[in-house]
């Protein structure tokens, strides 16, 4: 409990942070924003364990660097910042782990139904080319339709799969996809486009262009 | 019939250097869902596209699943309703507390 030792001590005491104009109670910090924080984790990190821990790293940070505010959004808004540089530290750790390599950004499973060589050199090769699909909308309704699309999103290879999931179906921002996962918005691209190649074939074979599918 | 083929290599010539072939035209439609296209890929593009019945279809469906993808998202709504648990709750407050002492 030494001042000089323990660092965390290097903001005013609770009762200062309390009369500063707009900051709230650290001990309010949990009830007024705990959920909040948490569940924009979870979104990013997908597990609960660690989504906590990024919630508790984010409050013993910003105990240490009380700011003033105007209001509670920007209070908010500060642990949300505070909080987006925690998970990419888990990012960047994970990555440094398993880093992507360049087969993930240039290999290409469609290459294949392309014309390689000649004067029609990169057209679909009629007979593998992209076939009709008969109303789609109606199998959006269809229970087995999103168990189908869930099982061809988790076959995607695991990198691309993840920008597939931040980006396509958390809606999480391009820009932020990119520092999460530490590449560049033209790799960004790359990807989803791989992403979309391989769900596009996967639906195609799967869902609609089988016999028995719905209209 | 060769002068008829000859014809029509030169006009297919002609197009290639206006329009995208289909491996990039599919690329294009897919970099068109997150940026702007410039005005030479968008005029490429367009011109690919009345010609390739193909990858009109490949926008239409891949157009298709990316608002689909949100579905799934519904489909995750349980992150979405995420709330801490009581327990963590407490211990983030306790641990908040001791923090400051």
């Amino acid at each position: 409990m030494d001042a000089d030792e323990d660092s965390t001590i290097s903001q005013p005491p609770a009762e200062d942070v309390k009369a500063t104009p707009g900051l709230s109670d650290p001990d309010q910090w949990v009830e007024l924003h705990g959920d909040y924080l948490f569940r924009y984790a979870m979104m990013r990190l997908r597990d609960a364990a660690k989504a906590e821990d990024a919630v508790q790293d984010t409050f013993l940070a910003a105990l240490k660097g009380g700011k003033n505010f105007a209001g509670r959004s920007a209070e908010k808004s500060w642990l949300v910042g505070i909080l987006k540089n925690k998970i990419c530290d888990y990012y960047r750790k994970a990555g440094r782990e398993t880093p992507f390599t360049d087969l993930e950004f240039y290999s290409d499973e469609e290459s294949d139904r392309f014309v390689p060589v000649g004067l029609f050199k990169d057209s679909w090769i009629h007979e593998l080319g992209p076939q009709e699909w008969t109303n789609p909308g109606a199998s959006l309704d269809r229970e087995i339709f999103w168990q189908t699309f869930r099982d061809c999103a988790n076959k995607l290879p695991k990198k691309v799969g993840a920008v597939f999931t931040l980006r396509e179906v958390d809606g999480i921002e391009g820009r932020e996809v990119c520092a999460l996962l530490n590449i560049s918005e033209n790799n960004l691209w790359v990807m989803l486009h791989r992403a979309r190649m391989a769900l596009r074939r996967c639906m195609e074979v799967n869902w609609f262009g089988k016999k028995d599918a719905p209209e | 019939m060769n002068r008829t083929s000859n014809i029509v290599k030169s006009l297919v010539g002609r197009l290639g250097d206006l329009s995208p072939r289909c491996k990039e035209a599919i690329r294009l439609q897919s970099a068109a869902l997150d940026r702007n296209l410039t005005l030479t890929e968008r005029f490429g593009l367009r011109l690919h596209l009345v010609l390739c019945r193909w990858c009109r279809a490949y926008g239409r469906q891949v157009a298709f699943l990316r608002s689909a993808a949100g579905g799934l998202a519904q489909d995750n709504r349980h992150l979405q309703q995420q709330a801490l648990s009581p327990e963590a709750r407490e211990r983030l407050k306790r641990m908040l507390q001791s923090a400051r002492e």
